[in-house]
Protein backbone atom coordinates (compact mmCIF):
# COMPACT_ATOMS: atom_id res chain seq x y z
CA UNK A 1 0.00 0.00 0.00
CA UNK A 2 1.33 3.32 -0.90
CA UNK A 3 1.16 6.60 1.00
CA UNK A 4 -1.08 8.68 -0.46
CA UNK A 5 -0.33 12.25 0.60
CA UNK A 6 -3.55 13.50 1.58
CA UNK A 7 -3.67 10.34 4.81
CA UNK A 8 -4.06 12.68 7.99
CA UNK A 9 -0.45 12.78 9.74
CA UNK A 10 -0.90 11.92 13.02
CA UNK A 11 2.97 12.85 14.41
CA UNK A 12 4.76 15.66 13.20
CA UNK A 13 8.16 17.32 14.83
CA UNK A 14 9.63 20.22 13.44
CA UNK A 15 13.57 20.75 13.81
CA UNK A 16 12.99 18.58 16.53
CA UNK A 17 16.45 18.95 18.36
CA UNK A 18 17.57 17.81 22.09
CA UNK A 19 20.55 18.74 23.70
CA UNK A 20 22.43 16.21 26.18
CA UNK A 21 25.35 17.51 28.38
CA UNK A 22 25.98 20.18 25.99
CA UNK A 23 25.64 17.69 23.07
CA UNK A 24 23.03 17.93 20.05
CA UNK A 25 22.08 14.07 20.46
CA UNK A 26 19.18 14.91 18.41
CA UNK A 27 19.64 16.62 15.61
CA UNK A 28 16.82 19.50 13.79
CA UNK A 29 14.83 15.89 13.06
CA UNK A 30 11.64 16.52 11.07
CA UNK A 31 9.49 13.66 11.13
CA UNK A 32 5.99 12.56 9.78
CA UNK A 33 3.57 9.84 10.63
CA UNK A 34 0.17 9.10 8.67
CA UNK A 35 -2.70 7.22 10.04
CA UNK A 36 -2.37 3.64 9.61
CA UNK A 37 1.55 3.52 9.19
CA UNK A 38 3.69 1.07 10.89
CA UNK A 39 6.59 3.53 11.49
CA UNK A 40 9.68 1.73 11.86
CA UNK A 41 12.23 4.00 13.52
CA UNK A 42 15.74 2.88 12.66
CA UNK A 43 19.53 3.75 13.90
CA UNK A 44 22.72 2.51 15.37
CA UNK A 45 22.66 2.16 19.32
CA UNK A 46 23.32 5.60 20.26
CA UNK A 47 22.13 7.23 17.12
CA UNK A 48 19.43 9.55 19.04
CA UNK A 49 15.98 6.81 18.81
CA UNK A 50 15.10 6.61 22.44
CA UNK A 51 15.60 10.35 23.29
CA UNK A 52 13.53 11.15 20.52
CA UNK A 53 10.87 9.22 21.84
CA UNK A 54 10.93 10.33 25.13
CA UNK A 55 10.06 14.09 23.37
CA UNK A 56 7.51 12.54 21.82
CA UNK A 57 5.83 11.08 24.79
CA UNK A 58 6.91 14.46 26.96
CA UNK A 59 9.12 12.80 29.48
CA UNK A 60 11.75 15.07 28.44
CA UNK A 61 11.62 18.38 26.69
CA UNK A 62 13.09 19.95 23.24
CA UNK A 63 15.98 21.93 23.59
CA UNK A 64 14.23 23.11 20.26
CA UNK A 65 11.51 22.47 17.65
CA UNK A 66 8.33 21.37 18.09
CA UNK A 67 6.03 18.22 18.29
CA UNK A 68 2.34 17.65 17.03
CA UNK A 69 0.32 14.69 17.78
CA UNK A 70 -3.31 14.44 16.40
CA UNK A 71 -2.50 18.22 15.28
CA UNK A 72 -1.99 19.21 18.84
CA UNK A 73 1.20 20.48 20.30
CA UNK A 74 2.22 18.45 23.12
CA UNK A 75 3.65 21.53 25.11
CA UNK A 76 0.65 23.06 25.49
CA UNK A 77 -2.12 19.95 25.01
CA UNK A 78 0.60 16.75 26.78
CA UNK A 79 -2.30 15.31 28.14
CA UNK A 80 -5.03 14.85 26.01
CA UNK A 81 -2.57 13.79 23.70
CA UNK A 82 -1.59 11.08 25.99
CA UNK A 83 -4.76 9.95 26.25
CA UNK A 84 -4.50 8.60 23.06
CA UNK A 85 -0.98 7.43 23.33
CA UNK A 86 -0.06 3.72 24.54
CA UNK A 87 3.75 3.26 25.15
CA UNK A 88 6.86 1.36 26.20
CA UNK A 89 10.02 3.49 26.40
CA UNK A 90 13.36 1.42 26.55
CA UNK A 91 12.42 -1.78 28.24
CA UNK A 92 9.45 -2.49 30.16
CA UNK A 93 9.00 -1.33 33.49
CA UNK A 94 6.73 -2.52 36.30
CA UNK A 95 6.23 -3.53 39.98
CA UNK A 96 7.74 -7.14 40.34
CA UNK A 97 6.09 -7.96 43.48
CA UNK A 98 2.65 -7.71 41.67
CA UNK A 99 1.10 -10.08 39.48
CA UNK A 100 0.22 -9.28 35.56
CA UNK A 101 -2.83 -8.13 36.40
CA UNK A 102 -2.19 -5.87 39.47
CA UNK A 103 0.47 -4.27 37.63
CA UNK A 104 -2.27 -3.52 34.90
CA UNK A 105 -4.84 -2.32 37.38
CA UNK A 106 -2.56 0.13 38.60
CA UNK A 107 -2.16 1.44 35.34
CA UNK A 108 -5.77 1.16 34.60
CA UNK A 109 -6.85 3.40 37.89
CA UNK A 110 -4.80 6.21 36.54
CA UNK A 111 -6.37 5.77 33.09
CA UNK A 112 -10.03 5.60 34.17
CA UNK A 113 -10.50 2.54 31.88
CA UNK A 114 -13.45 -0.26 32.04
CA UNK A 115 -11.57 -3.36 34.39
CA UNK A 116 -12.28 -5.90 31.63
CA UNK A 117 -10.03 -4.02 29.54
CA UNK A 118 -7.54 -6.09 31.43
CA UNK A 119 -8.72 -9.50 30.28
CA UNK A 120 -8.76 -7.81 26.53
CA UNK A 121 -5.22 -6.75 26.57
CA UNK A 122 -3.93 -10.01 28.57
CA UNK A 123 -5.54 -11.99 26.11
CA UNK A 124 -4.03 -9.85 22.88
CA UNK A 125 -0.56 -11.20 24.55
CA UNK A 126 -1.50 -14.40 25.24
CA UNK A 127 -0.36 -13.84 29.35
CA UNK A 128 -3.82 -14.75 30.77
CA UNK A 129 -2.67 -18.12 32.29
CA UNK A 130 0.47 -16.21 33.65
CA UNK A 131 -2.01 -13.34 35.20
CA UNK A 132 -2.04 -14.40 38.28
CA UNK A 133 2.09 -14.49 39.02
CA UNK A 134 4.62 -12.13 40.20
CA UNK A 135 5.79 -10.52 37.28
CA UNK A 136 9.34 -10.87 38.85
CA UNK A 137 9.11 -14.70 37.51
CA UNK A 138 8.76 -13.29 34.59
CA UNK A 139 10.82 -13.98 31.16
CA UNK A 140 12.06 -10.87 29.45
CA UNK A 141 10.02 -12.04 26.54
CA UNK A 142 6.45 -12.08 28.80
CA UNK A 143 8.03 -8.55 30.42
CA UNK A 144 8.04 -7.45 27.33
CA UNK A 145 4.52 -8.90 26.09
CA UNK A 146 2.86 -7.08 29.61
CA UNK A 147 4.98 -3.97 28.65
CA UNK A 148 2.90 -3.94 25.22
CA UNK A 149 -0.28 -5.19 27.12
CA UNK A 150 0.40 -1.64 29.50
CA UNK A 151 0.77 -0.03 26.42
CA UNK A 152 -2.67 -1.08 24.96
CA UNK A 153 -4.69 -0.75 27.84
CA UNK A 154 -6.19 2.83 27.57
CA UNK A 155 -7.03 1.12 23.72
CA UNK A 156 -4.42 3.77 22.08
CA UNK A 157 -4.94 5.66 18.47
CA UNK A 158 -0.82 5.45 18.27
CA UNK A 159 1.14 2.83 19.58
CA UNK A 160 4.72 3.83 20.36
CA UNK A 161 7.21 0.93 21.13
CA UNK A 162 10.89 1.59 21.65
CA UNK A 163 13.32 -1.43 20.90
CA UNK A 164 10.50 -4.11 22.34
CA UNK A 165 12.44 -6.86 20.70
CA UNK A 166 15.78 -6.03 22.36
CA UNK A 167 17.11 -8.67 24.19
CA UNK A 168 15.00 -11.44 22.90
CA UNK A 169 16.27 -14.68 21.28
CA UNK A 170 14.33 -15.58 17.85
CA UNK A 171 11.48 -17.15 18.84
CA UNK A 172 10.78 -14.18 21.06
CA UNK A 173 11.27 -11.87 18.51
CA UNK A 174 9.24 -13.51 16.00
CA UNK A 175 6.31 -14.00 18.89
CA UNK A 176 6.52 -9.88 19.36
CA UNK A 177 6.71 -9.18 15.77
CA UNK A 178 3.48 -11.26 14.77
CA UNK A 179 1.84 -9.95 17.55
CA UNK A 180 2.76 -6.73 16.66
CA UNK A 181 1.89 -7.19 12.88
CA UNK A 182 -1.50 -8.35 13.57
CA UNK A 183 -2.27 -5.00 16.00
CA UNK A 184 -3.49 -2.47 13.39
CA UNK A 185 -5.98 -4.77 11.91
CA UNK A 186 -7.04 -5.58 15.08
CA UNK A 187 -7.62 -1.79 16.30
CA UNK A 188 -6.78 0.38 13.64
CA UNK A 189 -3.66 1.74 15.86
CA UNK A 190 -0.65 3.44 14.12
CA UNK A 191 2.50 2.16 15.24
CA UNK A 192 6.24 3.65 15.43
CA UNK A 193 8.22 0.84 16.58
CA UNK A 194 11.97 1.81 16.54
CA UNK A 195 14.70 -0.95 16.25
CA UNK A 196 18.53 -0.82 15.72
CA UNK A 197 18.19 -3.70 13.08
CA UNK A 198 16.14 -2.96 10.06
CA UNK A 199 15.35 -6.64 9.44
CA UNK A 200 13.14 -6.63 12.58
CA UNK A 201 11.01 -4.52 10.98
CA UNK A 202 11.00 -4.52 7.69
CA UNK A 203 8.45 -7.39 7.11
CA UNK A 204 6.04 -5.40 9.55
CA UNK A 205 6.66 -1.57 8.63
CA UNK A 206 5.12 0.64 5.99
CA UNK A 207 7.23 3.32 6.68
CA UNK A 208 10.58 3.80 7.52
CA UNK A 209 12.66 6.76 9.23
CA UNK A 210 16.68 5.97 9.25
CA UNK A 211 18.22 8.34 12.20
CA UNK A 212 21.97 8.49 12.66
CA UNK A 213 24.17 10.63 15.21
CA UNK A 214 20.92 12.55 16.12
CA UNK A 215 19.81 12.92 12.33
CA UNK A 216 16.84 11.91 10.37
CA UNK A 217 18.74 10.82 7.34
CA UNK A 218 15.96 9.05 5.58
CA UNK A 219 12.52 9.20 4.84
CA UNK A 220 10.20 7.06 2.75
CA UNK A 221 8.18 4.13 2.24
CA UNK A 222 9.66 1.25 2.83
CA UNK A 223 8.86 -0.10 -1.21
CA UNK A 224 11.19 3.13 -2.03
CA UNK A 225 14.13 1.42 0.36
CA UNK A 226 13.11 -1.78 -1.43
CA UNK A 227 13.76 -0.37 -4.63
CA UNK A 228 16.95 1.89 -3.50
CA UNK A 229 17.93 -2.17 -2.56
CA UNK A 230 17.01 -3.40 -6.01
CA UNK A 231 20.18 -4.74 -7.04
CA UNK A 232 22.48 -5.59 -10.72
CA UNK A 233 22.56 -8.20 -12.62
CA UNK A 234 25.55 -10.46 -13.28
CA UNK A 235 26.25 -12.31 -16.33
CA UNK A 236 28.83 -15.07 -17.00
CA UNK A 237 29.58 -15.26 -20.73
CA UNK A 238 32.87 -16.91 -22.64
CA UNK A 239 34.84 -14.28 -23.44
CA UNK A 240 33.88 -11.29 -21.11
CA UNK A 241 36.59 -8.84 -22.46
CA UNK A 242 35.32 -8.95 -25.86
CA UNK A 243 31.86 -9.02 -24.88
CA UNK A 244 32.16 -6.04 -22.72
CA UNK A 245 33.45 -4.08 -24.90
CA UNK A 246 30.95 -5.31 -27.67
CA UNK A 247 27.82 -4.56 -25.39
CA UNK A 248 29.64 -1.02 -24.71
CA UNK A 249 29.74 -0.14 -28.38
CA UNK A 250 25.95 -0.51 -28.37
CA UNK A 251 25.45 1.65 -25.86
CA UNK A 252 24.88 -1.19 -23.05
CA UNK A 253 25.25 0.33 -19.41
CA UNK A 254 27.36 -2.81 -18.29
CA UNK A 255 30.38 -2.94 -15.90
CA UNK A 256 33.33 -5.35 -15.82
CA UNK A 257 34.15 -6.52 -12.56
CA UNK A 258 36.34 -9.23 -11.05
CA UNK A 259 35.87 -11.47 -15.02
CA UNK A 260 32.51 -10.47 -14.93
CA UNK A 261 29.63 -8.24 -16.64
CA UNK A 262 27.73 -6.46 -14.45
CA UNK A 263 24.53 -4.33 -15.38
CA UNK A 264 23.18 -1.93 -13.14
CA UNK A 265 19.28 -1.74 -12.25
CA UNK A 266 18.32 -3.37 -15.42
CA UNK A 267 15.30 -3.92 -16.13
CA UNK A 268 14.06 -7.08 -18.05
CA UNK A 269 13.71 -5.60 -21.44
CA UNK A 270 17.18 -4.84 -21.29
CA UNK A 271 18.39 -7.57 -20.01
CA UNK A 272 16.74 -9.71 -22.35
CA UNK A 273 18.11 -7.41 -25.21
CA UNK A 274 21.52 -7.50 -23.90
CA UNK A 275 21.36 -11.72 -23.87
CA UNK A 276 19.70 -12.02 -27.10
CA UNK A 277 22.67 -9.64 -28.48
CA UNK A 278 25.69 -11.64 -27.18
CA UNK A 279 23.79 -15.03 -28.13
CA UNK A 280 23.58 -13.74 -31.71
CA UNK A 281 27.11 -12.38 -31.90
CA UNK A 282 28.42 -16.07 -31.10
CA UNK A 283 29.03 -15.82 -27.15
CA UNK A 284 28.35 -18.21 -24.89
CA UNK A 285 25.78 -17.16 -21.65
CA UNK A 286 26.46 -19.21 -19.05
CA UNK A 287 24.95 -17.35 -16.07
CA UNK A 288 22.58 -14.06 -15.78
CA UNK A 289 22.33 -13.27 -12.50
CA UNK A 290 20.10 -11.28 -9.95
CA UNK A 291 22.30 -9.51 -6.90
CA UNK A 292 21.13 -7.75 -4.89
CA UNK A 293 21.91 -5.55 -1.93
CA UNK A 294 20.19 -6.47 1.67
CA UNK A 295 17.99 -4.02 3.03
CA UNK A 296 20.59 -4.39 6.15
CA UNK A 297 23.32 -3.43 3.68
CA UNK A 298 21.82 -0.41 2.45
CA UNK A 299 21.00 0.43 6.08
CA UNK A 300 24.77 0.16 7.04
CA UNK A 301 25.97 2.03 4.33
CA UNK A 302 23.43 4.75 4.99
CA UNK A 303 24.37 4.75 8.33
CA UNK A 304 27.93 4.52 8.07
CA UNK A 305 28.29 1.86 10.78
CA UNK A 306 29.72 -0.90 8.32
CA UNK A 307 31.73 -3.08 9.54
CA UNK A 308 31.67 -1.56 12.67
CA UNK A 309 29.06 -4.19 14.34
CA UNK B 1 -7.60 12.26 39.70
CA UNK B 2 -5.84 12.80 43.19
CA UNK B 3 -8.18 9.77 44.32
CA UNK B 4 -7.08 8.02 41.40
CA UNK B 5 -3.85 8.27 41.65
CA UNK B 6 -3.97 7.37 45.15
CA UNK B 7 -5.45 4.43 44.71
CA UNK B 8 -2.75 3.26 41.89
CA UNK B 9 -0.14 4.26 44.63
CA UNK B 10 -1.86 2.27 47.68
CA UNK B 11 -2.10 -0.80 44.95
CA UNK B 12 0.98 -0.63 44.34
CA UNK B 13 2.68 -0.86 47.83
CA UNK B 14 0.12 -4.28 48.72
CA UNK B 15 2.36 -6.81 50.09
CA UNK B 16 5.39 -4.60 50.78
CA UNK B 17 7.71 -4.18 53.41
CA UNK B 18 6.69 -0.73 53.87
CA UNK B 19 3.72 -2.07 56.10
CA UNK B 20 5.84 -3.64 58.19
CA UNK B 21 7.60 -0.67 59.31
CA UNK B 22 4.05 1.69 59.51
CA UNK B 23 3.13 -1.00 62.28
CA UNK B 24 6.39 -1.92 63.53
CA UNK B 25 6.94 2.27 64.60
CA UNK B 26 4.49 2.81 67.06
CA UNK B 27 4.89 -0.99 68.42
CA UNK B 28 8.10 -0.57 69.21
CA UNK B 29 8.33 2.44 70.67
CA UNK B 30 5.34 1.46 73.10
CA UNK B 31 6.97 -2.32 73.47
CA UNK B 32 10.22 -0.43 74.90
CA UNK B 33 7.95 2.08 77.06
CA UNK B 34 6.42 -1.74 78.21
CA UNK B 35 9.65 -2.70 79.29
CA UNK B 36 10.97 0.67 80.98
CA UNK B 37 7.55 0.52 83.09
CA UNK B 38 8.09 -3.06 83.45
CA UNK B 39 11.49 -2.75 85.05
CA UNK B 40 11.15 0.93 86.55
CA UNK B 41 7.53 -0.53 87.95
CA UNK B 42 8.15 0.67 91.47
CA UNK B 43 9.84 4.06 90.61
CA UNK B 44 7.63 5.01 87.71
CA UNK B 45 4.36 4.15 89.10
CA UNK B 46 3.70 2.70 92.43
CA UNK B 47 1.66 5.24 94.81
CA UNK B 48 1.44 7.89 91.86
CA UNK B 49 -2.07 9.52 91.09
CA UNK B 50 -3.54 8.49 88.08
CA UNK B 51 -3.94 11.50 86.08
CA UNK B 52 0.05 11.70 86.69
CA UNK B 53 0.64 8.01 85.66
CA UNK B 54 -1.31 8.75 81.90
CA UNK B 55 0.60 12.34 81.69
CA UNK B 56 3.71 10.31 82.51
CA UNK B 57 3.12 7.80 80.18
CA UNK B 58 2.43 9.32 77.54
CA UNK B 59 5.74 12.12 77.88
CA UNK B 60 7.31 8.73 77.77
CA UNK B 61 5.85 7.46 74.81
CA UNK B 62 6.28 10.69 72.90
CA UNK B 63 10.04 11.46 73.64
CA UNK B 64 10.70 7.61 71.71
CA UNK B 65 7.93 8.69 68.88
CA UNK B 66 9.64 11.43 68.12
CA UNK B 67 13.11 10.38 67.07
CA UNK B 68 11.05 7.42 65.69
CA UNK B 69 8.83 10.06 63.59
CA UNK B 70 12.10 11.68 62.28
CA UNK B 71 13.97 8.52 60.96
CA UNK B 72 10.80 6.85 60.07
CA UNK B 73 9.51 9.88 57.65
CA UNK B 74 12.78 8.92 55.62
CA UNK B 75 12.20 5.66 55.46
CA UNK B 76 8.89 5.46 54.25
CA UNK B 77 9.49 8.71 51.62
CA UNK B 78 12.56 6.38 50.33
CA UNK B 79 10.65 2.96 50.55
CA UNK B 80 7.54 4.67 48.31
CA UNK B 81 9.62 6.41 45.96
CA UNK B 82 11.69 3.38 46.03
CA UNK B 83 8.75 1.09 44.18
CA UNK B 84 9.09 3.72 41.04
CA UNK B 85 13.20 3.55 41.07
CA UNK B 86 13.68 -0.15 41.39
CA UNK B 87 12.63 -0.59 37.79
CA UNK B 88 12.60 2.60 36.81
CA UNK B 89 8.70 3.01 36.54
CA UNK B 90 9.03 6.70 36.59
CA UNK B 91 8.83 6.86 32.36
CA UNK B 92 5.67 4.27 32.25
CA UNK B 93 3.65 6.40 34.78
CA UNK B 94 4.83 9.52 33.36
CA UNK B 95 3.55 8.62 29.93
CA UNK B 96 0.56 8.08 31.17
CA UNK B 97 -2.24 10.95 30.96
CA UNK B 98 -1.83 12.25 34.25
CA UNK B 99 -0.13 15.43 35.44
CA UNK B 100 3.60 15.41 36.88
CA UNK B 101 2.67 17.26 39.67
CA UNK B 102 -0.58 14.67 40.78
CA UNK B 103 1.95 12.11 40.47
CA UNK B 104 4.13 13.88 43.08
CA UNK B 105 1.58 15.24 45.26
CA UNK B 106 0.83 11.33 44.95
CA UNK B 107 3.93 10.36 46.40
CA UNK B 108 4.20 12.61 49.08
CA UNK B 109 0.42 12.36 49.97
CA UNK B 110 1.00 8.55 50.13
CA UNK B 111 4.08 8.82 52.46
CA UNK B 112 2.52 11.66 55.02
CA UNK B 113 -1.11 8.80 55.09
CA UNK B 114 1.25 6.21 55.98
CA UNK B 115 3.15 8.18 58.51
CA UNK B 116 -0.84 9.15 59.74
CA UNK B 117 -1.42 5.83 60.03
CA UNK B 118 1.40 5.05 62.20
CA UNK B 119 1.07 8.05 64.63
CA UNK B 120 -2.77 7.49 64.62
CA UNK B 121 -1.49 3.59 66.27
CA UNK B 122 0.47 4.77 69.14
CA UNK B 123 -3.26 6.48 71.01
CA UNK B 124 -4.55 2.73 70.90
CA UNK B 125 -0.92 1.45 72.04
CA UNK B 126 -0.69 3.77 74.63
CA UNK B 127 -3.57 3.20 75.79
CA UNK B 128 -3.76 -0.61 75.89
CA UNK B 129 0.14 -0.45 77.66
CA UNK B 130 -1.81 2.25 80.30
CA UNK B 131 -4.30 -0.43 81.00
CA UNK B 132 -2.35 -3.15 81.33
CA UNK B 133 0.16 -1.85 83.27
CA UNK B 134 -2.90 -0.94 85.83
CA UNK B 135 -3.75 2.51 85.31
CA UNK B 136 -7.50 3.13 86.11
CA UNK B 137 -9.71 6.25 85.85
CA UNK B 138 -10.25 8.71 83.10
CA UNK B 139 -8.15 7.77 79.88
CA UNK B 140 -6.91 11.66 78.82
CA UNK B 141 -7.98 11.12 75.01
CA UNK B 142 -7.21 15.12 74.57
CA UNK B 143 -3.97 14.52 75.78
CA UNK B 144 -3.22 11.16 73.56
CA UNK B 145 -4.23 12.85 70.10
CA UNK B 146 -2.52 16.04 70.35
CA UNK B 147 0.60 13.87 71.23
CA UNK B 148 0.67 11.88 68.49
CA UNK B 149 -0.46 14.00 65.52
CA UNK B 150 0.73 17.38 66.32
CA UNK B 151 4.27 16.63 66.24
CA UNK B 152 3.34 14.89 63.26
CA UNK B 153 2.15 17.97 61.42
CA UNK B 154 5.31 19.66 62.67
CA UNK B 155 7.31 17.38 61.00
CA UNK B 156 5.80 18.43 57.97
CA UNK B 157 8.53 20.17 56.39
CA UNK B 158 10.75 16.80 56.36
CA UNK B 159 7.92 14.73 55.44
CA UNK B 160 7.77 16.92 52.30
CA UNK B 161 11.70 17.39 52.17
CA UNK B 162 12.66 13.90 52.11
CA UNK B 163 9.43 13.38 49.46
CA UNK B 164 11.52 15.39 47.29
CA UNK B 165 14.88 13.61 47.76
CA UNK B 166 13.81 10.34 47.49
CA UNK B 167 11.51 10.83 44.41
CA UNK B 168 14.14 12.98 42.25
CA UNK B 169 17.40 10.96 43.38
CA UNK B 170 17.28 7.39 42.04
CA UNK B 171 20.02 6.53 44.44
CA UNK B 172 18.71 6.51 48.22
CA UNK B 173 22.01 6.89 50.01
CA UNK B 174 21.78 10.71 50.62
CA UNK B 175 18.08 11.36 50.99
CA UNK B 176 18.75 8.24 53.71
CA UNK B 177 21.69 10.14 55.18
CA UNK B 178 19.90 13.34 55.52
CA UNK B 179 17.22 12.03 57.65
CA UNK B 180 19.01 10.14 60.20
CA UNK B 181 20.97 13.28 60.92
CA UNK B 182 18.16 14.76 61.10
CA UNK B 183 16.91 12.45 63.27
CA UNK B 184 20.26 13.03 65.34
CA UNK B 185 19.93 17.02 65.06
CA UNK B 186 16.01 16.98 66.64
CA UNK B 187 17.04 14.52 69.22
CA UNK B 188 19.75 17.67 70.32
CA UNK B 189 17.38 20.30 69.06
CA UNK B 190 15.44 20.93 72.24
CA UNK B 191 17.41 23.70 75.29
CA UNK B 192 20.04 24.64 72.48
CA UNK B 193 18.28 26.07 69.30
CA UNK B 194 16.34 29.19 68.93
CA UNK B 195 12.64 28.48 68.20
CA UNK B 196 13.35 29.05 64.20
CA UNK B 197 14.77 26.05 63.95
CA UNK B 198 12.79 23.57 62.00
CA UNK B 199 14.23 20.77 63.67
CA UNK B 200 12.86 21.88 67.30
CA UNK B 201 9.39 21.78 66.01
CA UNK B 202 8.16 18.32 66.55
CA UNK B 203 8.93 18.60 70.34
CA UNK B 204 6.67 21.34 70.51
CA UNK B 205 8.61 23.45 72.83
CA UNK B 206 8.73 27.15 72.11
CA UNK B 207 9.08 30.70 74.22
CA UNK B 208 5.65 31.17 74.19
CA UNK B 209 5.02 27.84 75.42
CA UNK B 210 2.02 27.24 72.55
CA UNK B 211 2.10 24.14 71.01
CA UNK B 212 0.15 25.30 68.19
CA UNK B 213 2.86 27.90 67.22
CA UNK B 214 5.32 24.82 66.63
CA UNK B 215 1.93 23.06 64.55
CA UNK B 216 1.60 26.06 62.38
CA UNK B 217 5.00 26.87 61.77
CA UNK B 218 5.75 23.11 60.83
CA UNK B 219 2.74 22.58 58.65
CA UNK B 220 3.31 25.82 56.68
CA UNK B 221 6.65 25.61 56.51
CA UNK B 222 6.00 21.88 54.43
CA UNK B 223 3.16 23.58 52.50
CA UNK B 224 6.42 25.78 50.86
CA UNK B 225 9.25 22.89 50.84
CA UNK B 226 6.50 20.42 48.92
CA UNK B 227 5.41 23.17 46.33
CA UNK B 228 9.48 23.76 45.63
CA UNK B 229 9.52 19.74 45.34
CA UNK B 230 7.01 19.53 43.03
CA UNK B 231 7.86 22.14 40.80
CA UNK B 232 11.52 20.70 40.35
CA UNK B 233 9.89 17.65 39.59
CA UNK B 234 7.67 19.05 37.00
CA UNK B 235 10.78 20.79 35.55
CA UNK B 236 12.77 18.05 35.45
CA UNK B 237 13.29 15.43 32.62
CA UNK B 238 12.04 12.00 33.64
CA UNK B 239 14.91 9.72 33.44
N1 LIG C 1 22.18 12.15 30.11
C1 LIG C 1 22.95 12.17 29.01
N2 LIG C 1 23.97 13.03 28.90
C2 LIG C 1 24.73 13.06 27.78
N3 LIG C 1 24.55 12.26 26.73
C3 LIG C 1 23.54 11.36 26.78
C4 LIG C 1 22.68 11.27 27.93
N4 LIG C 1 21.78 10.31 27.69
C5 LIG C 1 22.05 9.81 26.46
N5 LIG C 1 23.12 10.45 25.91
C6 LIG C 1 23.68 10.19 24.57
O1 LIG C 1 22.69 10.45 23.62
C7 LIG C 1 22.84 9.60 22.51
C8 LIG C 1 21.51 9.06 22.09
O2 LIG C 1 21.05 8.14 23.05
P1 LIG C 1 19.71 7.32 22.83
O3 LIG C 1 19.48 6.54 24.07
O4 LIG C 1 18.65 8.23 22.38
O5 LIG C 1 20.11 6.37 21.65
P2 LIG C 1 19.31 5.15 21.01
O6 LIG C 1 19.20 5.42 19.57
O7 LIG C 1 18.05 4.93 21.75
O8 LIG C 1 20.32 3.98 21.23
P3 LIG C 1 20.07 2.44 21.62
O9 LIG C 1 19.86 1.69 20.34
O10 LIG C 1 21.36 2.05 22.26
O11 LIG C 1 18.91 2.37 22.55
C9 LIG C 1 23.86 8.57 22.89
O12 LIG C 1 25.03 8.83 22.18
C10 LIG C 1 24.07 8.76 24.37
O13 LIG C 1 25.42 8.56 24.68
MG1 LIG D 1 17.33 3.37 22.91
Amino acid sequence: MEMSANQELILETNELTKKLGGKPVVKAVNMQIRRGDIYGFLGPNGAGKTTTIRMLLGLAKPTAGSIRIFGKDIRKMRLAILRKVGSLVEYPSYYGHLTATENLEAVRRLLGVPKSRIDEVLSIVRLTKEAKRPVRGFSLGMKQRLGIATALLGDPELLVLDEPTNGLDPAGIQEIRELIKSLPQTSGVTILISSHLLSEVEQMATRVGIISKGELIYEDSIHRLREQAQGRVRLGVSNPESAWRLLLSHGYPVGWENGRLTVAKADDRTVASIVARLVKQDFEVYRVEEETASLESIFLQMTGTEGSL
Amino acid sequence: MMLRILSSEFLKIRKKLIWLLVAAGPIGVVALQAVNYGVRYDYLVAGKETAKLWSGLIGNVSMLALPALMVGLALVASMTAGIEHQMNAWKLTLALPVRKRQVFAGKFLLTALLLLISCTLLVPLTVALGLALGFDGPIPYGDLLTNAYYPYLAAMPFIALQAWLSVTMANQTLPLTIGIVGMIVSMFAGGRFPDWVPYKWPQLVNASHEPLYSVTAGVALGLVVFVAGMAEFVRKDVK
